[in-house]
């Protein structure tokens, strides 16, 4: 919250800035406070991702999952170095990393699109749109889902009926086929994201967005350099939880191609899953989950460091 | 000074100061810019139509009979009006076994989720400690754990620890899910209550906890209320890993349920598919109506607030 802190008023900052010298340093109250929450993420994340990065080190792909073996063979690094190698790797790998990029870039441009519309509506429009978009927000991705193959059903849909070109199966093509799915993502991801700059907007003084004027600052001028400093964060905020949700989007690809997506439609996410459920090869899912985290890590370490100076400001 | 700087809440704030001015400026704002301000409402309600047309399409399959939805020449009103589709899934006691198991297990992770996430928010936003950074660090990393890749190998532990096909072993993987997001956003509310509140309760008797659970704890809780609704959708809806989890029809969550019945009737009963899935989003939307206000700003002053 870097911005806000160089903001020139706000009278609160310098109050709770006093105050942060007044933070406790402690003994052992703030661990017995903290331990309930780090026990359970470290016991249901902690542990399985571990149990990941050791699994993707092995052999499962001959051993029937029924039997009562414990363990895989010992690989080394031949899952990775065999996926590295691999054409079909690096297909899904890229066609994952540009799904993500074009749903997170659309989503994003809509909801701050739709953020700024907001601000510059009469009440009663905006009541009426935060209602719909809190109506949006609250349906399940499953139930959007399986809305959206109805609507773009080849025989029935309501789309096709609209465009006057029935029958047509758009999931005929790879590029038609995504086109729904990313329609079906962004559909869902706006509200929430709109919602979020929206209240991010409000937070703007308005003595700073007048004052800019009054010195004779474009409309652009004045959100390039007083708005967008303080809606940043949480613009930051929704593009990063944008880019790891959009890249694990599951549901979605799954439901809408009969929970038998064909390979044309696989990301690294249903591949995964393919390869652990359908082939109980669980060396291959653990190794594609594991080089799906690293590729998130990688995009998000400045994310990271941005919260930690958040987090470290009081 | 341009009409431009008028925004709604500048109009609003400027009434409470002076309300003539106001007045006068939002005239000034009328006479001048009446036409943009038209378009940019109906802009905005358009943009609203379109938004919730599948909702809407949605409703109109559930309370039409089947024929309808198999037909070319679809009407866009409720008529013939039906609930026959919705008394079909009503007289499902499937339905409301896995409607009950979905309570219960959202319930109970609602309840742990925010009990918890406060105690260690507190940590985070009042305490200096050594390994605070690493908290912080881990809460952030967590959120990039893409959840379909540690379903195998959680699914392996589960196994072994006989969670697996168990209401609560969903409840506790729930619950570390949302617990990141959950601590996150308190640590802004509770860093936003003033130090001297507590010291000062302290001072007048209260012990360290008395003044955490009597000060603090009225003060946060828009944001208790925000990771509340935030966990319940979460849990409400998941599917991915619930899906891994849950194989017998009697421990299914409405998630499962709906999905089990689409994988059977797809291409047979889609009034009944659209009907079971409203009313698995209903008691959702309901209470996110009902607090929207509380979510809406405590979302963002976790978020926002540094």
């Amino acid at each position: 919250m870097t911005s806000l802190e160089n903001a020139p008023e706000l009278p609160g900052r310098a109050r709770r800035g006093r105050g942060s010298s007044k933070i406790r340093s402690g003994g052992v109250a703030p661990y017995l406070l903290i331990s309930p929450a780090v026990l359970l993420v470290i016991g249901v994340l902690g542990v399985p991702v571990v149990e990941l990065v050791v699994l993707s080190f092995q052999s499962w792909a001959k051993l029937n999952p029924f039997s009562n073996a414990t363990s895989g063979s010992w690989t080394g690094f031949k899952n990775y170095t065999t996926q590295l190698t691999s054409g079909q790797f690096w297909t899904i790998t890229l066609r994952t990393i540009l799904l993500t990029a074009i749903m997170v870039a659309v989503s994003m441009l809509i909801g701050l699109l739709l953020a700024l519309l907001m601000q510059r509506i009469s009440a009663w429009a905006r009541n009426i749109m935060t209602f719909g978009l809190i109506l949006v927000w609250s349906i399940p991705t499953l139930v959007s889902t399986i809305v959206f193959g109805w609507m773009f059903n080849a025989d029935f849909g309501v789309v096709n009926i609209l465009l006057g070109m029935l029958p047509h199966d758009w999931f005929n093509s790879s590029v038609s086929g995504f086109g729904v799915i990313v329609g079906l993502v962004v559909w869902g991801a706006v509200p929430m994201i709109t919602l979020m700059i929206y209240a991010g907007l409000t937070q703007v003084p308005k003595e700073l967005t007048e004052a800019a004027r009054v010195d004779g600052a474009s409309t652009w001028q004045t959100f390039r350099n007083v708005v967008e400093p303080i809606i940043r964060p949480v613009v930051l905020i929704m593009t990063s939880l944008s880019v790891f949700w959009d890249f694990q989007v599951f549901t979605q690809i799954w439901v809408m191609l009969n929970n038998q997506p064909h390979e044309q439609f696989w990301t690294l996410g249903i591949w995964s899953y393919f390869e652990g459920i359908a082939n109980y090869d669980y060396g291959t899912a653990s190794t594609l989950a594991t080089i799906t985290m690293l590729i998130l890590l990688v995009v998000t370490i400045p994310y990271l460091r941005q919260l930690i100076r958040i987090g470290d400001a009081k | 000074m341009s009409t431009d700087a008028f925004t709604p809440q500048r109009q609003a704030a400027l009434r409470s100061e002076d309300p003539s001015a106001a007045r006068a400026a939002a005239a000034r704002r009328r006479a001048r810019r009446p036409i943009g301000k038209y378009l940019l409402n109906t802009l905005a309600m358009l943009v609203t139509l379109f938004w919730i047309f599948p909702i809407y399409w949605m409703f109109l399959i559930s309370v039409r009979p089947l024929t309808n939805a198999y037909s070319q020449h679809p009407s866009f009103l409720p008529k013939p009006f039906s609930l026959s589709n919705y008394s079909d899934v009503v007289n499902d006691p499937q339905f409301w076994n896995s409607l009950k198991n979905s309570a219960v297990v959202v319930f109970s992770a609602v309840v742990v989720a925010v009990v918890v996430g406060f105690l260690a928010a507190v940590a985070i936003a009042r305490f200096r400690f050594r390994a605070r950074r690493a908290m912080i660090v881990m809460v952030m990393i967590v959120q990039m754990i893409p959840l379909g890749s540690v379903i195998v190998p959680l699914y392996f532990i589960y196994t072994k620890i006989g969670l697996n096909e168990n209401l609560l072993g969903l409840v506790i993987a729930y619950l570390a899910l949302t617990l990141p997001f959950c601590v996150w956003t308190l640590r802004g509310f509770v860093a936003g209550v003033p130090v001297e509140l507590e010291e000062a309760a302290m001072v007048d008797g209260c012990s360290r906890f008395g003044a955490f659970f009597r000060v603090i704890l009225p003060l946060v809780v828009p944001g208790l209320v925000s990771t509340a609704i935030y966990t319940l959708i979460q849990g409400w809806n998941e599917f991915q890993l619930t899906n891994f989890m849950i194989n017998q029809n009697d421990h299914f969550t409405v998630s499962l349920y709906l999905n089990n019945f689409l994988g059977v009737n797809r291409q047979i009963q889609y009034g009944d598919v659209m009907a079971t899935a409203i009313l698995m989003a209903l008691p959702v939307v309901i209470l996110f109506m009902l607090v929207q206000r509380k979510v809406a700003s405590g979302l963002t002053a976790g978020a926002v607030k540094g």
